[in-house]
């Protein structure tokens, strides 16, 4: 998205991040408040949509069954792409918006994948499993950019997980083909309320960290994130584990400097959690759309905690 | 049933959508003079007295004989002249109006100014005022200098000069009180929201902030600057021999933007962003209103962008309107 | 397959010439200068348009009229199995072109020279009928936008079943083998925009088919009214004096 913004704009913007104050009124460590309605796709097997500021992102889970990958037989398959759809911006028009789209993918990528063994995804691989070596599912997880105003990366990786909480597979029932040589045979029960539901305490969120002149902001906007010299984006488990890192921006940064910030986000990283867990994401999958707002700004310890700036 | 305020980007629980409903309810009653048949649909028949004769204006199209709207909007009736004006639509620019642009192009003698509108305004380098306020002809040096006026992706204000009929529309900065914008921020809202007043300057000494509001929805927060603390704001159209001086920052100068200053003007900001978003008239009484509800309400700047101050500011309004009607 | 049960109920409990339910929004992007979600039944459509701004290449300008451009796109996640789409795909280009077309005859373009307008849908879900659904949300995001309009148009699609004329059909109906015919008209000027079907049906199915399709886009332009009529009392109540 191209933000053009005059010299006098660009120093107003950074003296107020120097002071606390930024454009809208939040300081530099508080997040807009946003929304999450899940099932907003009932053809999918969980979906969300959130609304942060004027970003507006879907997340959808299907789930397809499938052969497990080659060299893994008790695994499922995990797949995430992100599109950006023109009607965030006339610039996505035709492939424009496909570097955008592939930088988020892989980005998101890095924190739920895990390695290429399968360790470390965001959700069990294992538990994906149906039958060892023959049968699996495979979940595809599509994020779609509808509107953007910053932060798109924070925004989908709260959609995915809010996705995958909202997801329900089908039980499947094998009525045959068990021995090794058969294909397996089996029934995919439709009713609901047999429906499984996925493990996802520790799938991670991602909090990106916006450092323009000497400090460093959460939850930037569009016109923030144009003067951005560097960013973080680190995506943080419930655990406290680090699942993915990113840094992006020409300046380089100091490695104290890096490590505060790897703390800032997974201090705000607990309080989405604690937010998307409040919102009582463990709903049925495929239930009228349940909106549910929330405001981020009651949780007031991180601005007592602030962060240690340069 | 609408979701009420579905452009903005939050939304709230169920009891405070009870009460925005609510509240927007009193204020359409309250307002209510504007009489059913006058909101139209594109395609609607207009009610006009064919043998009287009438003057077909913007909006409208001759078909078979008929009076049919092409936007939806209101019908406005100027003795025979029927129009039909839109709301949402991007700014319809008129002479004499003052306008907030941006610079997105510096070409041979002009510059291309985004002004919100269907084409980019024009700026002819003939149509600024030199810097000292010097009066001569344009030279050459000028000409290649025309960045050290105003270089790509400037704000400035200006006035709209001249509409030709193809659309396109000349600016001009010929008073000390245009120019370029620094020391604040800007905001945008629907231009229909932007009343046309005598004064778009408006000097808010109280908070020490100055306010633009440009007729195109572009509304430009700063703070005071300091060459015109005890002058006063000229009341008509500037022409180009104007000398007096007003809130113009053509200069330069950098003012000191205290952390208190900041946040008065966030507030300010904050205040045009919500009558934005509930869709209420956007002046100086109406932003300063806000402003000291918010003050009085104990609410600080961030928070007047949650859900819960625009429901409070909806229900304000509707008991004013209530009390006024 | 039996389309039709012997009670005269389709697959989703619908009679032959019922529509499915219509939902619609206005004003879903901020900011964009119009826009508007439109859904028949699970099918479920959001247009944003921009403009009419200034031309952003500046070979395209038209001296004399608007330059109008649309691009359709479907998400991975909106039919039934989940397919990634490339940019290129022949049907999207083809859809993109059908619905530009259609709504350059309905703007008025002369009124609006030098200027484009960008017209992009995109499609959520796909349960059949998104064409008619792309049309309907366009007309609501272009009036959404103020720009100025021959009339509405709006857009309904009908086929041929187990001998019935059958009006709005959903993905497994459109799968049935039997014709899909498309109809986008303006209601007012009773003109008719934009007519497509495929597969073949004899000439006097043919009129069935196509006056139940027209009669269906009828009832759509009555809801896209209401919802427009309603949007525009919402505003101007609002602002107040």
């Amino acid at each position: 998205m191209v933000v053009g913004l005059s010299a006098a704009e660009k120093v107003y913007i950074a003296g107020g991040i120097a002071a606390d104050i930024r454009g809208d009124g939040r300081g530099r460590h508080q997040f807009r408040e946003f929304n999450i309605d899940t099932s907003v796709i009932p053809q999918a097997n969980g979906s969300a949509r959130i609304c942060l500021g004027g970003t507006d992102v879907i997340a959808s889970v299907k789930a397809e069954l499938s052969v497990p990958p080659p060299g893994r037989p008790n695994h499922g398959k995990l797949e995430i792409s992100v599109e950006c759809s023109p009607t965030a911006a006339p610039e996505f028009e035709g492939r424009g918006g496909e570097e955008l789209s592939m930088d988020l993918s892989r980005a998101l990528q890095r924190s739920f994948l895990g390695g290429t063994s399968g360790a470390g995804a965001a959700i069990d691989l294992a538990a994906l499993s149906i039958v060892e070596g023959k049968l699996c599912w495979a979940l595809y997880i599509d994020g779609l950019v509808l509107s953007s105003d910053g932060n798109l990366l924070d925004a989908l990786s709260i959609a995915m997980k809010a996705a995958l909480s909202n997801c329900g597979l089908p039980k499947v029932e094998i009525i045959g083909g068990t021995s090794p040589e058969e294909e397996p045979d089996y029934e995919l029960s439709g009713n609901p309320e047999e429906f499984t539901r996925l493990e996802t305490s520790l799938v991670p969120v991602i909090v990106t960290l916006t450092k323009v002149g000497k400090h460093y902001i959460v939850d930037a906007t569009a016109e923030e994130e144009s003067q951005m010299t560097a960013a973080v984006s680190v995506a943080v488990n419930k655990k406290g584990s680090v699942c993915g890192l990113t840094k992006r921006g020409g300046t380089g940064l100091d490695t104290s400097v890096l490590l505060d910030m790897i703390s800032v986000a997974k201090r705000h990283s607990a309080v989405l959690r604690r937010a998307l867990a409040f919102a009582g994401l463990f709903s049925s999958p495929n239930v009228e759309k349940r909106p549910v707002s929330f405001c981020l700004l009651l949780f007031r310890r991180l601005d007592a905690n602030g962060c240690r700036t340069k | 049933m609408g979701e009420p305020m579905r452009r903005t980007h939050f939304r709230l629980s169920p009891s405070q959508k009870e009460r925005l409903s609510q509240a927007q309810e009193r204020c359409r009653e309250a307002a209510g003079s504007v009489h059913a048949s006058a909101f139209v649909n594109v395609g609607d028949t207009i009610l006009v007295d064919y043998e009287n004769g009438f003057l077909r204006g913007h909006g409208t199209q001759l078909v078979d004989g008929q009076l049919l709207a092409t936007v939806c909007g209101v019908v406005e009736r100027v003795n025979k002249l029927v129009s039909v004006r839109p709301l949402r639509a991007r700014y319809n620019p008129e002479t004499g109006d003052v306008v907030v642009g941006r610079i997105t192009e510096v070409a041979p003698k002009r510059w291309k100014v985004d002004v919100n509108s269907r084409q980019d305004a024009q700026l002819m380098l003939s149509a600024v005022n030199l810097p000292g306020g010097i009066q001569r002809r344009r030279t050459a040096t000028d000409e290649l200098n025309m960045r050290d006026l105003f270089t790509e992706n400037d704000l400035i204000s200006a006035e709209v000069q001249t509409l030709h009929q193809d659309g396109s529309l000349h600016l001009h900065t010929r008073s000390l009180k245009y120019g370029k914008l620094e020391n604040g921020h800007l905001v945008k809202v629907a231009p229909y929201l932007i009343k046309r007043l005598k004064q778009h300057f408006h000097q808010l000494k109280q908070y020490g902030v100055q306010l633009i509001l440009g007729c195109n929805g572009y509304v430009w927060i700063s703070a005071v600057p300091p060459s015109s603390s005890e002058m006063e704001i000229d009341q008509k159209p500037a022409d180009s021999e104007s000398r007096q001086p007003g809130a113009g920052t053509s200069e330069g100068q950098n003012v000191e933007i205290t952390r208190d200053l900041r946040v008065r003007i966030c507030r300010i900001a904050n205040a045009v962003r919500v009558l934005g978003a509930c869709g209420f008239m956007i002046h100086p009484d109406s932003i300063v209103d806000t402003y000291e509800a918010s003050l009085s309400w104990g609410i600080e700047p961030r928070q007047m962008i949650s859900g819960e101050f625009h429901v409070r500011v909806v229900e304000r309004e509707a008991e004013q309107r209530s009390k006024k009607g | 397959m039996d389309f039709i049960s012997p009670e005269g109920l389709r697959l989703d409990g619908r009679r032959p010439l019922e529509l499915r339910q219509l939902q619609a929004e206005i004003g879903v992007v901020e900011k964009a200068d119009g826009s508007a979600t439109f859904e028949m039944g699970n099918t479920k459509v959001i247009a944003v348009v921009y403009g009419p701004r200034e031309v952003q290449s500046r070979s395209q300008q038209q001296h004399d009229q608007a330059l109008v451009r649309c691009e359709y796109s479907m998400a991975s996640f909106s039919t039934g199995d989940r397919r990634r789409r490339g940019k290129g795909d022949r049907r999207a280009t083809e859809l993109s072109l059908v619905i530009r077309q259609t709504m350059e005859a309905a703007i008025l373009t002369n009124l609006l020279p030098r200027s484009q307008i960008d017209i992009f849908v995109q499609v959520l879900q796909a349960d059949g009928g998104t064409r008619a659904c792309c049309i309907n949300a366009a007309t609501l995001a272009l009036a959404d936008a103020g720009i100025p309009m021959r009339d509405i148009v709006a857009s309904c699609a009908a086929g041929y079943l187990n001998s019935t004329p059958i009006l709005d059909l959903n993905y497994l109906e459109d799968s049935g083998g039997g014709p899909d015919l498309t109809v986008a008209l303006f209601p007012k000027l009773d003109k008719v925009s934009l007519l497509q079907m495929d597969s073949k049906i004899p000439l006097d199915v043919f009129e069935k088919v196509m006056n139940l399709a027209s009669e269906g886009a009828k009832a759509v332009a009555q809801f896209i009214r209401e919802k427009l009529m309603e949007n525009t009392k919402q505003l101007v109540l609002a602002k107040g004096r």
